[in-house]
């Protein structure tokens, strides 16, 4: 956890708070890039945010694509990002991934300010309208990104071969990408972030494409990797399926932060989230 | 043996800009004309041919044919290398490698180099390929061997590299086009500044250098011959291994320190471009 205080002292002993509302004895390290992580002896008992975004705001010229935004994803959270078209959700994404750096505030992940390439060692990425290289066939585009990851050859095969079953790709692995349908290079897509198996799962419409089987299937699939504890931050559309699947929301409109809430607390009685959605953006 | 981290990825990226540029089919077009164009030449090296009167020897041939060879690949593969590199990040950025490489744990630093590295390697090696071609064929056919050659193709394989990071480093601030046609001009003005520095070291441009143009204007172009990337000047250091015997003399190995510098220049300018390059 990145903890960048002036305040705090080289390898300092220090208490820190817990789930549980406990504090236990805790050592903060600072590294030598001038960041701070905490060693706490007992990570179970800890929350560990994921995702921490602090007063971050990001401006194209006199345009603010996002505004001052502050929040926090926990490790093993459903969470997402909700907001009409242009609200600054990719924008956020895209900061979390470092493709574009933000005009003030700060983002981390996994304790890990994200300008550092080690921040996306757990991170598993689906872009929105995803694109794989047409030479390329689905077996070899998983080969590419398993071996980006340093994995070894074998267990890549394991894995992509995993992978393609999950996504429901089998048969067609080894045709060339040129010949997939838009649904079939979103499912690849998907198998791709999932290559490595990473803590975090950041998923750009992940359904955009499929048809309703197959937006059931990644839902499914979604669900199951939850007991898995991995983390996932979605943007998505289709509130129906995010109120499914996610334990928290937050609604951004013209790039401010409406609300962030557990969904069970933002959705009452007869309402759907997508009633919820329409009340808080339209204001 | 295990390679070190931070040179992994490199080595991959390389790896992918290299295979995926081979697989393109304006590649093996370009490749099989080049190719067949070297094996065409090889009828340069019969002919009989008369100077003032004098039938040449074969070893005067060989010497001019080959060297002239030699220039005449060098600048098309600087041309090609070019042509190859100016889409490079274009065509990652639409078919969504680039998102999918700098998603992973890898710095973008890493993803330049292996993009660099790439590229260089391959054209260089094509251009080695091409210069071995003339290398086999004269020293099969007419029995004379030129080891000089192979190094000279090494040596230009620099140009190469500048050419590289040139039009990566251009292709960031304009249209893929006009990065190209700007090297280019970086190319055809460094021959053009090296023609008229050696026409105005000729004893007849000495005599007639009052006509010529004031004191001033020969300065100017002394400013650009020595500044200039001297992609012409490096080309021409290389070839000054063909045929000869010994490394050539110490003075004129500036235009290749000339075009590593520039090439420390253009890649530190290209880091730092692309560090600050949102990603699509």
């Amino acid at each position: 956890m990145i903890y960048p205080s002036p305040d705090v002292q080289d390898n300092h002993d220090f208490s820190c708070p817990g789930v549980d509302g406990r504090r236990q004895k805790s050592t903060l390290y600072l590294t030598f890039c001038g960041q701070y992580f905490i060693d706490i002896p007992d990570r179970s008992t800890y929350t560990f945010f994921m995702i921490e975004l602090n007063s971050v705001t990001k401006r194209y010229g006199s345009l603010a694509a996002v505004d001052n935004i502050s929040f926090s994803v926990k490790t093993g959270e459903y969470f997402a990002l909700l907001g009409p078209n242009g609200a600054g959700k990719t924008t956020i994404v895209k900061m979390l991934l470092d493709f574009t750096k933000p005009t003030a505030g700060s983002l981390s992940v996994n304790g890990l300010c994200c300008t550092d390439a080690a921040s996306r060692n757990a991170v598993g990425y689906l872009a929105e309208n995803y694109h794989i290289p047409p030479h390329l066939s689905g077996w070899q585009y998983l080969q590419r990104c398993a071996e980006l990851l340093d994995i070894s050859r074998s267990e890549a095969t394991d894995q992509c071969r995993r992978i393609v079953e999950l996504v429901g790709m089998q048969g067609r692995e080894h045709t060339k990408t040129s010949t997939y349908s838009k649904g079939m290079i979103q499912r690849f897509g998907l198998g791709a972030a999932l290559i490595g198996n990473p803590k975090l799962l950041i998923l750009d419409e992940p359904t955009s494409g499929l048809d309703p089987i197959g937006i059931r299937e990644i839902r499914q699939l979604l669900e199951s990797l939850k007991n898995q504890g991995m983390t996932i931050f979605l943007n998505s559309h289709l509130l129906s399926e995010v109120e499914k699947i996610c334990d928290n929301a937050a609604i951004i409109n013209r790039g401010r932060l409406l609300v962030k809430d557990k969904i069970s607390t933002l959705v009452k009685d007869s309402d759907t989230l997508e009633d919820v959605f329409v009340r808080f953006v339209k204001g | 043996m295990k390679m070190p981290k931070a040179l992994s990825p490199i080595i991959k990226i390389a790896k992918y800009t290299l295979t995926d540029e081979v697989r393109q089919r304006s590649f093996v077009v370009m490749f099989v004309i080049c190719v067949t164009f070297v094996f065409l030449m090889r009828g340069c090296y019969h002919g009989n041919y008369m100077v003032n009167g004098q039938e040449l020897d074969a070893g005067a041939i060989v010497g001019s044919v080959s060297r002239a060879t030699f220039h005449v690949i060098a600048v098309g593969m600087m041309l090609l290398t070019a042509l190859f590199s100016m889409r490079v990040f274009r065509r990652d950025r639409d078919e969504g490698m680039q998102s999918s490489i700098l998603s992973k744990p890898i710095t973008r630093r890493q993803y330049v180099i292996g993009k660099v590295l790439g590229l260089w390697v391959l054209s260089a090696f094509f251009m080695f390929i091409l210069h071995a071609i003339i290398f086999l064929t004269a020293s099969i056919t007419l029995k004379v061997v030129m080891p000089g050659y192979l190094v000279a193709s090494l040596l230009c394989s620099f140009n190469l590299l500048f050419v590289v990071i040139a039009v990566l480093l251009f292709s960031l601030m304009m249209p893929d086009i006009a990065a190209f046609l700007c090297v280019m001009g970086i190319g055809i003005i460094s021959f053009v500044a090296d023609g008229i520095f050696a026409i105005s070291h000729s004893s007849k441009a000495q005599a007639m250098m009052p006509q010529l143009g004031s004191q001033q204007d020969w300065t100017a172009w002394r400013v650009v011959y020595y500044l200039w990337p001297k992609l012409s000047g490096t080309q021409h250091f290389a070839s000054s291994f063909i045929g000869s015997e010994g490394f050539p003399e110490y003075g004129s190995i500036y235009p290749l320190i000339n075009i590593l510098i520039y090439g420390l220049i253009f890649g530190a300018l290209l880091f730092w471009r692309f560090r600050n390059e949102d990603i699509i």
